[in-house]
């Protein structure tokens, strides 16, 4: 079935059989790759786009439930050549490691601020707290986010 | 011997191109790299690239683990560097008319004292490009200079705006997706599939049974998911063998029985500890692409090993291995997981049997299922202390699981045939099979500190679920014991733990980090409301001490508050790269100390998700993780990924005493262990009993 989805501020429309997730349309259709699979059960936060602005793991929604919502991804943040604030701040920070958790953590720190602009810890870390990281970044990421807060 | 022409690459355009067999998964080998033949060649990091891990371009390589990267390749780069420093000054020399010793480097420059008459790098090689064997003894550049630091990699940028490919994220032309069955029980024989309901789904292209593997191939990932399931397999537990122990004497000193029997009850210490079976657990679950074609095939995937997987797919495809490519795109973080490269040894044969290029990857049940574990381990120690409170007799048993993947073979499930006999790393860079086993379970096995006497025996024996390495080998549950231990001695001399160790340690570089963190700490202020706990370890040569201050709460939930490391890892090259290393070894082993526990009855592993093996998240990361490097530019650059993981768990365990007076001998430290512990605190056995031990126990 043929399915329009906002990305990224652009109509795009796939053709896809009904009930096919969002992060495999994202990912095998449309080649927006930064979205990670890592469990396939909601439970990882690799894979994680903003849906209206809401931090959701693109493999719980299916691509009739993504129509006609905003959806954003890693790749839709910066501005042509200038980063969003938040990705600056992940580089500047250095909350980098094998970069697997990279995309959602940093998606997820957007919506935080959005959302709240200048957080708690307490609330940071439990905006960032659906991100599993084996590398063990968490500290960094919640120094990153603090510091694109204002 | 390495030559130079397999190293470095003066590129036309000035910059430099390194070549290593190394891989990068998070370790920062893209920053590093640069930095250590930036450093040699005087030149910025940002001129120099490197090529990692791809078969076809760089020399043969062993493997990236054991925290071996910058310690040997990096001191293969160094070299390579330096001795084209030297063939750049000669050629110069004689271009210039002068001698070498009238000569300087800069900025990729070779530049006369004086007239300041220069020739640039690429005017020296354009004709001839460097060639040659690398000599053993090459002058480096002394004292090491440190290019400035940078927060992040080359590799940052692409991360931060998803650009960055990871092997998963390869879309061949004409791909299609794979599906393995793996079984839940260790080692299980497939008894019966359905194979013409799995064949009559839609998209299906083959139900695939080469003998090693039973899987399917579709067009879609989801089609060949669903055609998994159909396939209904039904399992049966292959006959057990009785399995066979190794038994290794590290160290057995005459007269440690005597040591021990001499001293009276109350000196003379004994206690279990256990470490249960950890998943590797990467986020990124293991991951393959591969297209193999009659004359030759190209491989993507998530391994620590290129060259050992290009040598398993030649076996399988009987193709000559140079006919085999690995090229590398980016990994999640692997800690050990990588070393056997499952989904992309099941894509080779998938895409052998199917003549199409065959991505498979392996879901988060598919990880907790049949992905490698650390193994478990057991401990027994037993010492005794002289009047003065110290060691004179140190007796240790530890029984463990194999760490190594493919020695020997092994019945994972996943299709990894055996090395080759004659191979390169049959022969093994360590010895023999026993000997590396020695090598690895029994890492930090033997004490650092001055016991006297000492009995020390390693009992291997297969693991009930499949084990292998994870972040640090056999260090980390071993110093677990020996650490918990130590603290117990200093308790039962009535010594602080860190004052007791510093007066049996000789080494003065350990010394020194544990100096680093008892000041760093305020150690010694009192009163303290909370918990303060110490460990240390001497991880091959890499000295490291780390406090840990934990609060317990009623309810028994430990929460690890702050973190003071000192790590002498010998000369830093990338000061950002490797706190970040040093923090995430320990938010990495706090979580393996408190949450982690392979879900399994005997050989059968029962979860298959994140809630039924939990790690820690950004809530349960530490307020501070405060590191300080103690070591000193002369010295070469040693390993650093795994060995701050390693004393984390006895720290945690050691503080969780010091606020609370619980000691807990069994990982993971879970709420419900401490109140145990708590509970038995109580009522603790007369001391030098003889009763049997169990884990958790002591006497």
């Amino acid at each position: 079935m043929a399915v329009t989805l906002k990305i990224n501020h652009q109509d795009r429309t796939v053709e896809s059989p009904a009930g096919t997730s969002l992060l495999t349309v994202l990912r095998d259709e449309l080649g927006l790759t930064g979205a990670r699979f890592g469990c396939g059960q909601g439970r990882c936060g690799a894979c994680v786009v903003l849906v209206d602005g809401q931090p959701v793991p693109a493999c719980t929604l299916t691509c009739e439930e993504a129509s006609g919502r905003s959806i954003v991804t890693i790749e839709g943040l910066a501005t042509g050549d200038t980063l969003h604030p938040v990705q600056r701040a992940f580089l500047d920070e250095g909350a980098v490691q094998c970069g697997y958790c990279t995309s959602g953590m940093i998606l997820a720190g957007v919506a935080l601020l959005e959302r709240v602009p200048s957080p708690s810890d307490a609330e940071i870390r439990s905006a960032l707290a659906p991100h599993l990281c084996r590398c063990g970044i968490y500290l960094r990421a919640i120094r990153a986010v603090r510091s694109a807060s204002r | 011997m390495s030559r130079i022409e397999e190293r470095l690459r003066f590129e036309p355009d000035g910059t430099v191109t390194a070549l290593s067999g190394k891989v990068e998964y998070g370790q920062g080998l893209r920053a590093a790299y640069p930095r250590i033949v930036a450093e040699e060649l005087g030149i910025a990091p940002e001129r120099v690239h490197v090529v990692l891990g791809d078969t076809d371009q760089v020399p043969w390589d062993m493997g990236t683990f054991g925290s071996l990267s910058v310690e040997m390749d990096g001191k293969e780069l160094r070299g390579a560097a330096a001795f084209a420093r030297e063939l750049l000054v000669a050629r110069a020399a004689q271009r210039l008319g002068c001698a070498p010793s009238e000569l300087e480097v800069e900025n990729g420059i070779v530049r006369r004292r004086g007239d300041g008459r220069g020739v640039s790098f690429t005017e020296l090689v354009a004709a001839t490009p460097l060639a040659g064997v690398i000599p053993e003894e090459v002058r480096l550049a002394s004292p090491t200079p440190t290019c400035p630091d940078s927060p992040a990699g080359p590799d940052g940028p692409d991360m931060v705006t998803g650009r960055v490919e990871f092997a998963g994220d390869v879309r061949l032309p004409g791909m299609l997706h794979g599906a393995v069955l793996h079984p839940a029980i260790h080692g299980a024989r497939l008894q019966s599939i359905n194979r013409a309901a799995a064949m009559a789904l839609p998209g299906v292209v083959a139900v695939v049974e080469d003998g090693s593997i039973t899987g399917v191939v579709a067009e879609r990932e989801d089609q060949a998911l669903a055609a998994l399931a159909a396939l209904n397999p039904v399992w049966a537990r292959a006959p057990v063998e009785s399995p066979a122990a190794t038994d290794i004497v590290l160290r057995s000193d005459p007269g440690t029985e005597a040591a021990l029997s001499a001293a009276p009850a109350p000196r003379r210490l004994r206690a279990a500890y256990f470490t249960p079976h950890v998943a590797g657990a990467p986020i990124g679950p293991s991951v393959g692409v591969a297209d193999v074609r009659a004359d030759r095939a190209l491989l993507y995937g998530s391994t620590q090993v290129p060259f050992r997987l290009r040598e398993q797919v030649a076996s399988i495809t009987g193709l000559p291995a140079d006919r085999v490519h690995f090229d590398p795109r980016a990994m999640s973080g692997g800690f050990g997981r990588h070393n056997a490269s499952d989904a992309t040894i099941e894509a080779a044969r998938l895409s052998h049997a199917v003549g199409r290029p065959v991505r498979v990857q392996w879901g988060r049940g598919d990880e907790l299922r049949a992905g490698p574990n650390r193994p478990e381990m057991t401990a027994e120690l037993e010492a005794a202390l002289d009047a003065g409170g110290r060691i004179t007799g140190w007796r240790e048993e530890i029984r463990t699981n194999p760490y190594t993947y493919d020695v020997g073979g092994d019945g994972a499930g996943a299709g990894r045939p055996p090395l080759a006999t004659g191979s390169r790393e049959a022969a093994g860079p360590w010895g023999s099979p026993t000997q590396m086993m020695a090598m690895m379970a029994g890492r930090n096995a033997i004490p650092p500190y001055d016991v006297r006497r000492a009995e020390i025996t390693l009992h291997i024996t297969p693991g009930r679920v499949r084990t292998g390495a994870l972040r640090s080998l056999g260090a980390s549950p071993n110093t677990f014991a020996i650490e918990s231990f130590m603290d117990e001695l200093a308790r039962a001399a009535g010594q602080d733990p860190i004052a007791f160790r510093l007066a049996q340690i000789t080494d003065p570089r350990l010394r020194r980090v544990l100096e680093a963190v008892r000041e760093r700490s305020g150690w010694t202020a009192t009163p303290r409301r909370k918990g303060l706990g110490v460990a240390c370890v001497v991880y091959r040569q890499t000295c490291v001490a780390e406090v840990v201050e934990v609060s317990v709460a009623r309810s028994g939930q430990v929460s690890v508050e702050r973190v003071w490391c000192a790590v002498d890892p010998g000369h830093v090259v990338h000061p950002s790269g490797a706190r970040n290393q040093v923090e995430g070894a320990i938010q990495m082993a706090a979580s393996w100390t408190l949450l982690e526990e392979l879900p399994h009855r005997g050989d059968e592993v029962t979860g298959s998700t994140w809630q039924d093996y939990p790690i820690a998240t950004c809530t349960d990361a530490p307020q501070v993780i405060d590191v300080v490097f103690t070591g000193d530019d002369t010295m070469p650059s040693l390993g650093l990924g795994e060995p701050p993981a390693v004393p984390m768990a006895p720290a945690i365990a050691n503080a969780i005493f010091d606020a609370c007076g619980a000691r807990v001998r069994a990982l993971p430290i879970r709420p419900d262990a401490v109140l145990r512990a708590l509970a038995e605190s109580s009522e603790l056995p007369e001391p030098g009993g003889k009763a049997p031990l169990r884990p958790g126990s002591s006497s």
